[in-house]
């Protein structure tokens, strides 16, 4: 039985032999355009992983930072040469995936309750959770539009609507879908839209509908609606009609990184203060 | 082409890395089924085929959410293997793992069917004449169903560089770790200003597949033309 192995081995490995000879303009050919097209990646090769051996540590964040969140990511990389990965979607996602043991060092949600969440389940951090931004809802349309509505008690959003799409993210679990339904069920036009209501898996994606003309209307974060041209505001929900909306931030439990305090430390100075500002966060006191 | 992001260089480097592993890895066990269900009659044979087929007809969600119970770092077997070393929940290694059993079904359809076309006689020769049937397997039925063999090899390859649902689910859209073209198409999609990005790997994505898969047919139009002659 070996014998035979040996036997088939020899077979092949002559056959293998045999093919590169007869291919050998080929091979070479593939290897020269191989080399010019790697000849990019290896000069400048793609890195999640600074120059140092350290890790970068892990951001999961909710979907509405994340213009905000890259400059101040980049102004990090700028003053200190680290880089942060940062894995953005809806903070409810984000919190069932850190439960599920997703690899994350510091997690920023846009609301309270998924915090809490990972409070309960012991996954934060002790000590480190604090509050550090807030924000407003907004009702958003495709800049080309320019419809005159006050956001009050009653106000005839179906009408103004008629029959187009509202863009909202989920209402059931994303924490700007939470917050779009309470506004809308205190105004007392919940019943009047649900019908119109299209559900997105996080903000940013209402955003988009709207941005792109799909949809009629869209009920985001005011910083969402100013990181886009292409939409216009056409109110802001008023603060009474649904919980405040903040922001809380920690680094978790399971985090080894010692990078990932520093990151922490840099999202409250001045630098980060300043970037969070111009997109139109609102800083807590500390 | 040079003017890339790097986070588009990492989605392209990253599929094309998790591709590879996970057809490579699943090779084995792809020409072992395809023999298996070409050739033998077994008890349970019909369960085989139906499980090897399941991948191609669930919703992709649905493989990724089963990967997540059985994989995940809370999952049946993810504790012991991660006591072995080997994590997959959020790491690449899960994204090829996704790939992988996306991937088998087309792998295995292509195989079989080439185990299916060729001459049994030429194994039953071989038979006669002494050898054994692991000799004929390696020195006979392989080499004639090459072309069947390298087009399987091919499609899951194609198929893993594409993965999206299962690898959304299961492993999340980690930049560096588990973000492939797909979930970076995606992620940019969510992103107002993200359309010219997406397009661009879109066009990317598309190029690579295309090229895996004009490279699948001239392969195996040569190995049809050596075997022929």
């Amino acid at each position: 039985m070996g014998f035979a192995m040996g036997r088939v081995f020899r077979t092949y490995s002559e056959a293998v032999a045999s093919a590169l000879a007869r291919n050998t303009r080929w091979i070479a050919a593939l290897a020269l355009a191989f080399a010019v097209c790697s000849a990019e990646v290896w000069a400048d090769p793609p890195s999640a992983a600074p120059r140092a051996s350290a890790k970068p540590p892990i951001v999961f964040a909710a979907a509405s930072l994340q213009p905000a969140l890259d400059e101040v990511a980049a102004a990090w990389k700028d003053s200190t040469g680290k880089q942060a990965i940062i894995s953005y979607g809806s903070s409810a996602i984000l919190a069932k995936q850190i439960e599920q043991g997703a690899p994350a060092d510091i997690f920023i949600s846009a609301d309270l309750k998924w915090m809490d969440y990972l409070d309960k389940a012991k996954l934060l951090a002790p000590g480190t959770r604090k509050n550090r931004f807030a924000n407003k809802l907004v009702l958003i349309e495709p800049a080309t539009f320019a419809t005159a509505l006050e956001i009050a008690r009653g106000f005839d959003l179906a009408g103004a609507a008629a029959g187009g799409k509202i863009a909202v993210c989920a209402i059931e679990s994303c924490p700007a879908g939470i917050y779009a339904k309470e506004a809308l069920e205190s105004l007392g036009v919940l019943a009047s839209v649900k019908a119109n209501l299209v559900q997105t898996e996080n903000v940013r994606g209402a955003l988009a509908l709207v941005s792109r003309g799909e949809a009629r209307f869209g009920i985001v974060y005011a910083t969402d609606a100013k990181s886009d041209p292409r939409v216009r505001s056409v109110g802001t929900f008023p603060e009474s009609s649904h919980s405040p909306i903040l922001y809380p931030v920690a680094l978790l439990a399971s985090s080894s990184n010692e990078d990932a305090g520093f990151f922490l430390a840099f999202l409250t100075s001045q630098a980060a203060t300043r970037i969070f500002l111009d997109h139109g966060f609102e800083i807590l006191p500390k | 082409m040079a003017d890339l992001t790097p986070a588009e260089w990492m989605a392209i480097w990253l599929s094309l890395k998790v591709a590879i592993v996970a057809t490579v890895a699943s090779l084995p066990f792809g020409i072992f089924t395809a023999y298996a269900l070409a050739r033998w009659r077994f008890p349970g044979k019909i369960l085989l085929n139906g499980a090897v087929h399941l991948p191609l007809v669930l919703p992709p969600v649905i493989t990724g959410f089963a990967l997540l119970l059985l994989f995940g770092r809370k999952g049946t077997f993810g504790p012991f293997l991660d006591r072995l070393g080997l994590v997959f929940a959020f790491r690449w290694t899960g994204a090829a793992l996704a790939s992988a059993i996306m991937g088998f079904p087309l792998m295995v359809r292509a195989m079989q069917l080439s185990f299916e076309s060729i001459d049994r006689r030429l194994e039953q020769a071989a038979a006669t004449l002494g050898a054994n049937p692991v000799w004929t397997f390696f020195a006979v039925s392989l080499p004639l169903a090459l072309p069947g063999i390298l087009s399987g090899t091919i499609l899951a390859f194609t198929k893993a560089l594409g993965e999206f649902g299962a690898t959304i689910t299961f492993v999340s859209n980690i930049p560096g770790e588990t973000q492939t073209i797909a979930l970076a198409i995606y992620a940019y999609t969510q992103t107002p200003s993200g359309d010219a990005y997406a397009l661009r790997l879109t066009a990317i994505s598309a190029a690579l597949s295309f090229a895996a898969l004009i490279a699948s047919e001239i392969l195996q139009r040569r190995a049809r033309k050596q075997l022929a002659g």
